[in-house]
C-alpha cells in the first residue's frame, strides 16, 4: 500500500469541506430552535464552520497548486475534458462563496438570535447557502475525480469505459 | 417571521453587505482574468498563483468593506429582508454566472 502526501491532502481537503458543511447545517438546525440556552453553541458551531472552510482553503489550495497540474493534463487528454474546463474552473472560483459566507457566519451569529427574528433569518439563509454551495462544490469534486478515472481507463484500455 | 420591524446589528448588517459585494466582485474577477490573460499573469506574479491572489483579494475586500460599513449607519438602516435578498441573489448570480461562463467560453 502506497499512500502519498498527495492522497492524504486530497482526502483531507474534501473531509474538512464536508465538516464545514455539516457545521453550517448544525448552525441551521440550532438556529431553527434558537433560545438563550443554545446561543453559545450556535456561535461555537459557526466558528467551527469558518475554521473548517479555512482549513479546506489551505489544504485544497496546496493540493491544487502542487499536485493538480498532472491530473489536469490527464483529464484534458481523456474523454471527459469538461471535468476540468467546466467543473474544476467553476469549483475553484465558486469555493470563494462558501469561504466568504463562512467568515460572515460567526458575525451574523453574534446577534441575539433568540430575540431577533431578522438576525435569525439571516443566519438561516447564510448557513443554508454554505450548505448548498458546499454540496455543489463537493459534487464537482466527484465529477473531476471521475474525469481523471475515465482518462486513466482510456489510457489503459484504449477506450473510455 | 416579521423581519420588517427588527434590525440586524451594525456589524452583522455591514458584513452582510460586504459579503454580497465581495461575492459579486469575486465572480467578476474570475470572468475578467479568464477573458484578459495579462490580468491573469499579473495576478500570478503578485502572489505566486492567480488563485491565491484572487482569494486574498476577496478576503481583504470582505474585511475592508465589512469594517467600513460597520462604522456607518446606512447599511444598518436597511430593511434586513432586502439585505438577505441581496446576499441570496449575489450567491445565485455567482453560481449561475460562473457555471454558464465556463460552459460557454
Amino acid at each position: 500500500m502506497a499512500i502519498t502526501s498527495s492522497d492524504v491532502i486530497l482526502m483531507a481537503h474534501a473531509t474538512s469541506g464536508v465538516l464545514g458543511i455539516l457545521s453550517a447545517m448544525w448552525v441551521f438546525v440550532e438556529t431553527l430552535n434558537a433560545r438563550e440556552e443554545n446561543a453559545g453553541r450556535i456561535r461555537k458551531a459557526a466558528w467551527i464552520a469558518a475554521l473548517c472552510m479555512i482549513l479546506t482553503w489551505i489544504l485544497g489550495g496546496y493540493w491544487y497548486l502542487h499536485f493538480y497540474p498532472l491530473d489536469r493534463a490527464l483529464i484534458l487528454k481523456g474523454p471527459w475534458p469538461f471535468a476540468h474546463t467546466l467543473f474544476m474552473e467553476t469549483k475553484e472560483h465558486l469555493f470563494f462563496v462558501p469561504l466568504i459566507l463562512s467568515f460572515y457566519l460567526p458575525i451574523a451569529a453574534s446577534d441575539k438570535l433568540y430575540v431577533n427574528s431578522a438576525a435569525r433569518k439571516m443566519v438561516l439563509c447564510v448557513a443554508l447557502l454554505i450548505g448548498l454551495s458546499g454540496l455543489a462544490i463537493e459534487g464537482s469534486g466527484a465529477i473531476i475525480n471521475h474525469g481523471a478515472k475515465v482518462a486513466l481507463l482510456q489510457s489503459i484500455t484504449g477506450r473510455g469505459r | 417571521m416579521n423581519t420588517e420591524n427588527e434590525k440586524l446589528g451594525r456589524s452583522s448588517a455591514g458584513f452582510a453587505m460586504a459579503a454580497s459585494i465581495t461575492i459579486l466582485f469575486s465572480t467578476a474577477l474570475a470572468w475578467a482574468k479568464d477573458a484578459y490573460k495579462p490580468l491573469n499573469s499579473f495576478m500570478d506574479a503578485l502572489a505566486w498563483h492567480n488563485w491565491i491572489t484572487h482569494g486574498l483579494a476577496d478576503v481583504i475586500l470582505f474585511a475592508g468593506l465589512g469594517l467600513l460599513f460597520s462604522r456607518t449607519t446606512w447599511v444598518e438602516r436597511m430593511v434586513p429582508s432586502r439585505l438577505i435578498t441581496f446576499l441570496v441573489a449575489a450567491v445565485v448570480m455567482a453560481g449561475a454566472g460562473l457555471f454558464i461562463w465556463y460552459a460557454v467560453f
